[in-house]
């Protein structure tokens, strides 16, 4: 007849007072569970709605933010605030972001619009109607007016500082023969590139095979004094095809003035390093030449600002793909503490999701609210009842007591007693209260959206065409959808675990009065 | 040989601003398996000396030893789980259990050596002492006077201890009910070997002990 063997009889023998525990029990588990079960449901729904959304960031320049700053300054004022404060993003940054283990890849995009030599670019289908191009006026030093043609570029040279891009892992592109380029092709600056399916179809290309293209339009090598067409000429070996899942859509107004470079057929890729080391040359050259001809610009004068192949490695704008979507808030929180300028912003694009799951940030606080006032109030309902119930049970103490039945015994058999009413009283509630669970959480939700305000203001992002938009955008459709109040076994143990928490604080007073109980004052007065 | 010697023993409280010494240098030795019996007038120490030499409570000096060891070495709790029992007036038994329940609580609860076969043995006991097990499944709430008094005897001696104390156990029992009583404490001492040391008003049940003891003074004194 041990300690849990009487806590079994005394439940069993009276059961009037075990009843009226157990419907405590019973009633305040039942409110635990709605709780638990509208907080989690609230709770998985944003999980799921984040999961639909990528898990981008953006790390970039905040124009608007520097607008602001510098609307009211003077020009002076203006270029001293821009000198002292640089807004670029250092490779080394770049290179941090890289290697944090959530991140998956890192898009430090460089795009470079070129001419094609060795190759025609795959036509876009608008030739009849497009008037981008075509003829344009210049003043000759002479003081005479110059006709030039103007050539569009028609290729799109895509750089990573990294050998992954966005673009493969979310299928967009397809390596269909060769490889990517490797680290080892950017630390060695390999004159390597991939080129789309249907330019190699179209040039009859193939792995292997060397392809040419030029920086920039021939006439404009007149800008840079003794440049020669050998510099701005690039020769890259095909290391591999790729396809492009990227469509052109004619219905698009703006697709009669697109320029072939714009196509997601005419797309080249190839190392940031390579493309840096070909440019470098004359890049100093024009600075060297802005320099002479413009001594009062503090920008040519200071040699910190010549170009060199870090500097070029600078942008204003990368992507950050992580692996998973739920750590972009706190990877947003962790790398904004540790931005290089407050004019550069980790964006993770959420303010739409962040504002449509309002209703369930309230439905969730609530739920909260609701668990911990019931756990609350049922710890002190609890404790009072056992506590007065010990008086009671004095006798029964001072009985076991003067057995040499030790005072945690005793405890041990009054928490088993409480515990085997609790899990009872739970268990019944785990049942019914899966079943209004879902009643009850589905009309909070109901009410929270319909009274909540979750006005979307107009996207005015505006996406350059043919630029990839990285972002998925949720709707409060999206995120209601995945509201599914279900009472999961997780729920129900943390129920049990809570429970059992409840019947073991409840029982802290009364266990210390019994441990102030002395057998022989109990007999005696019982006596 | 002793089974528990008193030395030294004393006891006193305050009652109206005026203390009373109860238990004053209080020395004696019960020896084993005699059947005792402590008289003395109401008032005059008897159930605090009982309650002291049940571990129930502590002398204010004194020492008293059991089989020879110190009974504070062996601590009160242990002391009245392992080595005696006791039998209350008011029975004290667990009133949601049954008889036989609450002869098995003795037998789970001490570190004696005890049988397996606890609620066999239990049935055994009580049919010794007139409780038939039809009695015996019953809550002990529901039996006679008598028969509680039977079943707290009965869980006495299922803890296998050799000193049982029992304080005015006949106090609420009728007269014939009273004689059962004692033949049963006086068969514990001769069949079971055990020391029986009572405390009562009795004269019906002091004149079945071995040894009738006074307290008188504070001190015991043999008659």
């Amino acid at each position: 007849m041990n300690f849990i063997n009487r806590a079994l009889k005394n439940v069993t023998r009276k059961m009037s007072k075990s009843l009226l525990l157990g419907l405590t029990f019973f009633l305040i588990g039942n409110f635990v569970i709605v709780g638990l079960g509208v907080s989690s449901a609230a709770d998985n729904a944003k999980i799921l709605a984040r999961q639909k959304m990528r898990a981008v960031v953006e790390y970039s320049v905040d124009h608007e933010k520097m607008w602001e700053a510098t609307k009211d300054f003077t020009e002076e004022e203006s270029t001293e605030f821009y000198e002292n404060n640089p807004v670029e993003i250092t490779l080394d940054k770049i290179k941090e972001i890289q290697q944090d283990p959530r991140v998956k890849v890192v898009n430090a995009i460089g795009n470079h619009q070129m001419y094609s030599k060795s190759f025609e670019n795959v036509l876009v289908g608008n030739e009849e109607n497009n008037n981008s191009g075509g003829t344009y006026f210049e003043t000759d030093e002479f003081g005479n007016t110059v006709e030039y043609e103007h050539i569009e570029p028609n290729i799109s040279l895509k750089t990573n500082a990294f050998d992954n891009m966005i673009e493969f892992e979310d299928g967009i592109y397809k390596i269909i023969e060769g490889r990517m380029y490797t680290q080892e092709d950017i630390d060695n600056m390999s004159p390597v590139c991939l080129i789309t399916d249907k330019l190699a179809e179209m040039n009859n290309l193939s792995i292997g095979d060397t392809v040419t293209l030029e920086t920039m339009e021939l006439r404009s090598l007149e800008y840079y004094e003794g440049a020669t067409v050998e510099d701005i000429t690039i020769e890259m070996e095909i290391i591999g095809i790729f396809d492009n899942s990227e469509e052109l859509d004619p219905s698009d107004p703006e697709y009669d003035w697109m320029s072939p470079h714009m196509s997601p057929d005419n797309i080249v890729l190839t190392t940031e390093s390579y493309i840096n080391s070909s440019k470098l040359k004359l890049e100093i050259m024009a600075f060297d030449s802005g320099k002479l001809e413009y001594p009062d610009i503090e920008y040519y004068q200071d040699e910190a600002n010549r170009p060199s192949l870090e500097s070029m490695s600078y942008k204003s704008n990368i992507i950050i793909l992580l692996s998973d979507p739920l750590d972009v808030d706190a990877f947003v929180k962790d790398y904004t503490a540790t931005s290089e300028s407050e004019y550069l912003v980790f964006d993770a694009n959420n303010e739409t999701f962040l504002k449509l799951s309002k209703p369930l940030d309230t439905l969730s606080i609530f739920s909260n609210i609701i668990i911990w006032l019931v756990i609350i109030n049922a710890i002190v309902i609890i404790t009072l009842v056992t506590a007065l119930t010990l008086k009671t049970r004095e006798y029964e103490i001072g009985v076991l007591l003067s057995l040499g039945v030790s005072k945690t015994k005793v405890v041990a058999q009054f928490f088993v007693e409480l515990a085997i009413v609790a899990v009872i009283g739970f268990t019944l509630a785990v049942m019914s209260g899966s079943m209004i669970a879902s009643s009850v959480g589905n009309a909070v939700l109901d009410f929270q959206v319909a009274t909540a305000d979750v006005e979307i203001d107009e996207d005015n992002d505006y996406n350059y065409y043919a630029e990839t938009d990285y972002f998925t955008e949720v709707s409060l459709e999206d995120i209601t959808s995945k509201y599914e109040v279900t009472i999961s076994p997780w729920i129900i143990a943390q129920i049990y675990v809570a429970g059992l928490g409840m019947v073991l604080i409840s029982i802290l007073i009364p266990s210390l009065m019994i441990m102030r109980f002395n057998p022989k004052k109990i007999l005696l007065n019982t006596n | 040989m002793s089974i528990l010697k008193l030395e030294n023993i004393n006891y006193s409280y305050v009652d109206g601003g005026m203390k009373r010494q109860i238990l004053n240098n209080c020395s004696f030795e019960f020896e084993k398996g005699k059947f005792y019996t402590i008289l003395g007038p109401s008032g005059s120490g008897k159930t605090t000396l009982l309650s002291i030499i049940s571990g129930l409570d502590s002398p204010e000096s004194g020492t008293f030893y059991f089989d020879g060891e110190d009974v504070n070495k062996i601590g009160l709790n242990k002391y009245r789980r392992n080595k005696i029992a006791i039998v209350f007036q008011q029975f004290n038994l667990i009133s949601y259990l049954t008889a036989g329940e609450n002869v098995q609580l003795a037998m789970t609860e001490t570190d004696n050596s005890v049988p397996k076969n606890q609620k066999e043995v239990a049935y055994a006991l009580l049919e010794k002492f007139g409780i038939v097990k039809s009695k015996a499944d019953r809550l002990v709430s529901r039996l006679s006077g008598g028969e509680q008094q039977r079943v707290a005897i009965a869980r006495a001696i299922a803890s296998n201890v050799d000193l049982i104390f029992a304080d005015e156990p006949t106090g609420n029992l009728d007269t014939a009910t009273e004689q059962e009583i004692v033949k049963i404490f006086k068969m514990l001492t001769e069949e079971y070997g055990k020391t029986v040391i009572v405390v009562t008003h009795s004269n019906a049940v002091s004149e079945f002990s071995d040894l009738r003891v006074k307290l008188e003074g504070g001190n015991l004194i043999t008659l």
